[in-house]
């Protein structure tokens, strides 16, 4: 996870975070209007946004989609339960490029789904960030006893979930040649030393699964057999989350930059990396 | 339309200095969870509201009352129908999650409208220094102010972008929910693009400048801790502490709620 430390050595990375919250917050900002469970959710078609920014920006689309969530809850909705949407975000923000890693062996590992395969890659990472960034947050606010956990998981995941898979691909298809035009992808940006090599790669994405569906299980079950309130459901969550934390750790990143190297040695001939 | 909720006035509150009010309002956010008797809460929340009276910020309760109202009414009828209790009051509705989703919901409105104020006097760029001010680096405290002063900006473009589109047919009302969200492209797409575009542009401008060049900065934007904000947080302990000694000795809880 070094590359969430190292990327603010970077101007272009600075940048890219503010530029990420802002987009964030200015579509979530119209959207205050419409309260699904007031003072903690409302529809949020720019959801997808975290998702596009993690795939092309990395560690700066994490930091943008906390820090933008984090603004949007400036414009009306700024409670203690923001500390909780501001660690979900970051999440949802951190884990796609990593997972991403995780799926491809060396090559083509470009965030562009415009094959079946990282169609189908793209979706599940979207079903699966989905509901590690709702665990978060729910399991928050029903530690704090705010709301309970099972409504505010489900409206949280289909929030996610769905802005993430019908607007998610054809954003990226549609962005992704350009922001490597510009030279923005985090993979051209950061060198593969201030990113964090995988170890154990597969237990990372399977710990990242576990913990996330564990987590859902967990509480909605907790909860529906009436064991007990939000501060039973936020005990019991706790070593769900720590694994995804820990699969999060494993994941690595520094893979994707090296692929991306090679890619563009590849296309701009030999002597492109020495110049 | 201006998002930002921030009103220029002149009064002693508006005087202090950002990290008071960042205390001021983290403070808030706790004694908000010190009291579970909805009679407390009032209390908590009367009091909150003398302070956005006297900081001259309460016209901006115009802006998120809808929000208020709405967690108040779901806040009650979703614990109401999710919590347990001891006294039966109609149909399946029990008296102790009632009163524990009204405490809940006054709660919430406390840090809502805690944080509505906070926002009211304290400009961005104030949050900004606050931040880095507390020790935050400051290129995370630049990157949140960056974002925040340019969030007016990127609405306004895509209110423009909006505009357009519709100009050539776009239709964002029509279909089911799904197609609904996916008319949302021709939008979305643009106003990333108009954004991102100046990245380069902007890094190059502030290296220009000496964006990181040295290890210590200094601010345009000068703030000072002086005897008003030590008033302030002196006067708030108290509050918190008195508060926080009338629930240890048994005031403010509520009995009988089964979670």
């Amino acid at each position: 996870m070094k590359e969430v430390f190292t990327m603010w050595r970077h101007t272009q990375m600075v940048v890219l975070v503010a530029l990420s919250a802002a987009i964030y917050a200015a579509v979530l900002i119209p959207f205050k209007g419409f309260p699904i469970i007031p003072g903690a959710i409302e529809i949020r078609p720019a959801n997808v946004f975290p998702f596009v920014f993690s795939l092309l920006f990395g560690p700066a689309g994490a930091w943008g989609a906390a820090i933008g969530n984090l603004i949007g809850d400036f414009f009306g909705t700024l409670t203690v339960g923001s500390i909780g949407g501001f660690i979900g975000n970051f999440f949802l923000g951190l884990l796609p490029y990593k997972l991403w890693g995780a799926f491809f062996r060396r090559g083509n590992m470009e965030p562009n789904p415009n094959t079946a395969k990282k169609l189908a890659v793209y979706v599940a990472i979207v079903v699966i960030v989905s509901v590690v960034c709702a665990a978060i947050i729910a399991w928050f606010v029903a530690l704090l006893e705010l709301f309970p956990f099972t409504p505010v998981l489900i409206l949280i995941v289909s929030n996610n979930i769905i802005p993430g898979i019908v607007l998610g691909p054809i954003l990226l298809i549609a962005l992704y040649p350009r922001v490597k035009r510009f030279g923005l992808l985090w993979t051209e940006i950061m060198e593969p030393e201030e990113v964090s090599a995988p170890r154990f790669q597969t237990l990372g994405n399977v710990l990242v699964w576990v913990g996330g569906i564990g987590a859902l299980v967990a509480g909605l079950l907790i909860e529906a057999g009436g064991f007990g309130g939000g501060v039973t459901v936020g005990i019991a969550l706790i070593p769900f989350l720590l694994l995804v934390v820990a699969g999060a750790f494993l994941l690595g990143g520094r893979e994707q930059v090296e692929a991306a190297e090679e890619m563009m040695a590849v296309e701009e001939g030999p002597e492109a990396r020495t110049s | 339309m201006d998002p930002s909720l921030y009103l220029d006035r002149d009064t002693f509150v508006h005087w202090l200095d950002p990290r008071t009010k960042m205390f001021l309002l983290l403070g808030t956010f706790v004694l908000a969870f010190v009291f579970l008797d909805p009679l407390y809460l009032a209390g908590v929340m009367a009091l909150v509201l003398l302070f956005g009276y006297l900081a001259e910020s309460l016209v901006n309760l115009r802006r998120i009352w809808f929000i208020l109202v709405a967690i108040a009414v779901v806040s009650t009828v979703l614990w109401a129908l999710f919590g347990s209790g001891q006294t039966p009051l109609f149909l399946f509705v029990e008296r102790e999650p009632l009163l524990y989703g009204i405490a809940v919901a006054l709660r919430i409105d406390i840090t809502v409208v805690a944080g509505m104020i906070f926002l009211s006097v304290t400009r961005n760029e104030e949050i900004a220094t606050g931040l880095a001010r507390l020790g935050i680096p400051y290129r995370f405290a630049f990157a949140v102010s960056t974002a925040l002063r340019l969030v007016p900006t990127i609405a306004a473009t895509g209110s423009t972008i909006g505009q357009a589109q519709r100009s050539r047919g776009l239709d964002l009302e029509s279909g089911n929910v799904l197609e609904r969200i996916r008319n949302y492209v021709p939008l979305l797409v643009p106003v990333f693009i108009s954004t991102i575009r100046s990245t380069n542009v902007f890094s190059m401008a502030l290296e220009s400048k000496g964006f990181g060049a040295g290890q210590k900065r200094t601010f345009f934007l000068r703030i000072s801790f002086g005897w008003r904000d030590a008033v302030a947080l002196v006067v708030f302990a108290a509050i918190l502490g008195g508060a926080i000694a009338l629930r240890t000795v048994g005031y403010g809880g509520l009995e009988g709620f089964g979670g």
